[in-house]
């Protein structure tokens, strides 16, 4: 019998040791892992605004009194709060652009109006003599006293009603306005009262007096929350609110642009609007009252009123001003 | 036989006791060289499936990110960027004042119908499981619930209410915390899909080019002995299997070599693009910010000004998108320049509106904004966003050029991996058979 493996000899065992390192290798490249990294999605950054309720205060301060007749417009006191605006050229104020009659954007001609923007163009007319010198800043309802703050505008004529809590930072003018709040509720819903709508979703604005109020309700309302009142009725035909709760001037705005909603129940909370103005330009607050007290004198504060909030009826009205001097 | 055993190493000792010693081993010459031809015809056909397996891979994954994925990258990259401008267009449209512009509501209509064609386009590709089916989707579900939102702010606006401002909010503000996240997140799935795509194709081809090699060197090897063994001339039916083999791995070391080079190239325009991509969405959203601001929309107190500041600045800065582009296509150096200037032209423009607007010449300011002429503001952002569109469409067509490229290198793998290990099968059967057959 010949040796199977002499050397020149046919041999399989050669092609085999060749195959099976190729073999190896060819499985050691299979196991090697596939590189292809996946970018990752940069993460979204919330802000969550606070609102911190401070401790309660009890007793709304009075506003600050007119120092005498209203200087006219380029005779304003030298070094005053009203001649640094009047060199700066415009005023600057802060509203609201989607409170229908009371601070709205007209969608047709893109201006804002409004019994609001009515009071900051008197104000206006007082310092320059041309209601047109203004630069509007329209404000979240939450952001109306920040924006002072910081100094962003000069005044707010934004449905600011006067609490106590406020006064903290903010220095009001005398009432222009009363309100009251009520609840928006859709026609055929046979809501009558706010007590029909315990354990029912009830929409208002973040930040508002309203908020507070429904919340210490003992009809144990479902409130939530939206940045404005507008974003509320949104929600609210689109069924998914029973109903707005809001200032009756507010509501009204809303009921006018929904026949199919309306506003129902007794005063929930009685408040009065004024012009929010910053605590360190009493000079400014003296002259705003002043403005004021004009507007009532002449009859022109009731015609604005009437003109924007005639189809409530009566037409609410503010108790007579009072001053602290 | 123990002295022929004793002169071998100890490791083909080893094989040989268990590969020889049983089976293979004993017999006749022309058994054993049958039994290495069965080896060897069985080693080219493991050579052609390893090459028909590898190349297909290759193949579909080239052809996949030509096809599919990249059309669904750039197709998402494109949706948000209608979508964007829509809502931009919707927004605009609005606090223009008057009745909407005929412009800017078609500019509108026809970003929501390109919309609706991307989208229809991305459902199509996703295959079934694939992870942006559920972004899909709810860009899909989300869509017609916004242009309802615009649509009924629209006929209110007509009427001059101003309770459709409150539905333009709540529009935009799906599409900012719903729909254009969905979006952006098909666009990193698929953009990862991508990245794993490119590597599929242009791995090396370790087992082909191993096993090729073996059975080059084992047919060689068996040659030679032969030759030695019969004194004769080289087998021919061997000479052409050895040849044929080494064509194969030659094929496909260039194949790999000219793919990997390719893929490299497309690769950089994918992430030079997405970096454009991104610089013309942030572009959109300065330009957004320039006309909330001029409306006074402040909202929560965050001043726009700042956020259109931002978002340039994420364009130009030193580490921002338009490096980040240099920087992955570096081709790009002339137009990321010439963008940097569009850029800047902008940003002066900005700042004289900011000007006009601070001193109280809102209307001057507003002209300037929704202007198209060459010192306006808007357009200066009308050059910028032209130049940044044609620069993404320059760097998707380049990258078009060097995937297919890339496919064009590996497209014949399968068939030449196949032919010619068919070949060297068939030689060897018929080399060693002729030897077989002189035995008998």
């Amino acid at each position: 019998m010949t040796a199977p493996h002499r050397t020149g000899g046919v041999n399989v065992a050669r092609p085999l040791v060749y195959l099976g390192v190729a073999a190896a290798i060819g499985l050691g490249s299979l196991l090697l892992p596939s590189t292809g990294a996946a970018p990752t999605p940069p993460a979204p950054a919330a802000t969550a605004p606070t609102n911190a309720p401070g401790p309660a205060c009890s007793e709304v301060k009075e506003s600050l009194r007119p120092e005498g007749p209203l200087p006219p417009p380029g005779a304003l006191p030298a070094g005053s709060t009203m001649a640094k605006i009047a060199a700066r050229g415009r005023l600057i104020a802060g509203v609201d652009q989607g409170k229908y009659l009371v601070g709205y954007r007209n969608p047709i001609t893109g201006q804002l109006e409004g019994s609001d923007i009515d009071i900051v163009r008197r104000i206006a007319t007082a310092i320059f003599g041309d209601p047109n010198r203004v630069q509007f800043v329209v404000l979240d309802i939450a952001d109306r006293q920040g924006s002072l703050d910081r100094g962003q505008v000069d005044l707010v004529v934004n449905s600011f009603s006067v609490t106590c809590d406020r006064q903290r930072t903010v220095e009001f003018s005398t009432a222009y306005m009363a309100a009251t709040a009520r609840v928006l509720v859709p026609v055929n819903s046979g809501v009558r009262e706010v007590e029909d709508l315990a354990g029912k979703r009830v929409c208002t604005s973040a930040g508002s007096t309203t908020e507070r109020m429904l919340r210490a309700l003992p009809a144990r309302l479902d409130v939530y929350t939206l940045p404005g009142i507008p974003d509320c009725m949104v929600d609210l035909q689109h069924g998914k609110a029973a109903s707005v709760s809001s200032d009756d001037v507010l509501l009204a705005g809303l009921a006018a642009q929904d026949p199919q909603t309306h506003v129902v129940g007794r005063s929930l909370l009685l408040s009065d609007y004024a012009v929010g103005m910053r605590r360190d330009t009493p000079d400014l607050v003296r002259f705003v009252n002043g403005v004021l007290e004009e507007a009532r004198a002449d009859g022109s504060l009731a015609a604005s009123d009437q003109r924007w909030l005639g189809r409530l009826n009566p037409v609410p009205r503010p108790a007579p001003a009072r001053y602290r001097d | 036989m123990s002295t022929s055993v004793a002169t071998r190493p100890p490791l083909r000792r080893a094989v040989g006791r268990v590969v020889g010693s049983g089976l293979l081993g004993a017999g006749t010459t022309p058994g054993r060289l049958l039994r290495v031809e069965a080896v060897l015809v069985l080693a080219a056909l493991v050579l052609g499936v390893l090459g028909v397996l590898g190349g297909m891979s290759r193949v579909s994954a080239v052809h996949d990110a030509r096809t599919r994925v990249a059309a669904l990258t750039t197709g998402a990259a494109d949706l948000y960027q209608s979508l964007a401008d829509a809502d931009a267009m919707a927004t605009t449209g609005y606090v223009s004042g008057g009745l909407e512009p005929a412009t800017s509501r078609a500019r509108y209509d026809d970003d929501i119908e390109r919309a609706g064609r991307l989208l229809t386009n991305a459902a199509g590709l996703l295959p079934a499981g694939d992870p942006a089916i559920a972004a899909v989707s709810t860009v899909g579900e989300q869509l017609p619930v916004y242009t309802g939102l615009v649509e009924n702010a629209r006929a209110l606006n007509r009427l001059g209410l101003p309770l459709g401002q409150a539905y333009l909010a709540s529009a935009s503000k799906l599409m900012q915390t719903r729909i254009l996240p969905a979006v952006e997140e098909v666009r990193t799935a698929e953009s990862a899909t991508l990245a794993v795509t490119y590597a599929r194709a242009a791995a090396l081809p370790f087992a082909v080019l191993a096993v090729g090699l073996a059975v080059f060197v084992a047919l060689v090897d068996l040659a030679l002995r032969e030759r030695r063994r019969t004194n004769r001339v080289l087998n021919v039916g061997l000479t052409v299997a050895g040849l044929a083999v080494l064509a194969c791995v030659a094929w496909w070391a260039v194949a790999a070599i000219t793919a990997d080079a390719r893929i490299g190239g497309a690769r950089a325009h994918t992430v030079a693009g997405a970096a454009l991509d991104d610089a013309r969405i942030a572009v959109l959203q300065a330009r957004s910010n320039e006309s909330l601001v001029l409306v006074a929309r402040n909202s929560g107190g965050g001043s726009s000004d700042a956020a259109f500041s931002a978002h340039l600045d994420d364009v130009v800065n030193d580490s921002g998108l338009l490096t980040d582009a240099e920087r992955a296509d570096p081709q790009l150096a002339d137009r990321v320049a010439a963008l940097r200037g569009a850029a800047t032209a902008w940003s002066a423009a900005h700042r004289d509106v900011r000007r006009l607007d601070d001193g109280g010449q809102y209307p001057q300011a507003v002209a300037s904004v929704v202007g198209h002429g060459p010192d306006t503001s808007g357009g200066a952002f009308d050059a910028l966003d032209t130049a940044l569109d044609r620069t993404i469409g320059e760097e998707r067509n380049a990258f078009a050029v060097d995937v297919e490229a890339a496919e064009g290198a590996l497209v014949a793998l399968p068939w030449i991996s196949a032919a010619l290990a068919l070949l060297a099968a068939g030689a060897v059967v018929i080399g060693i058979g002729r030897r077989v057959g002189e035995y008998r």
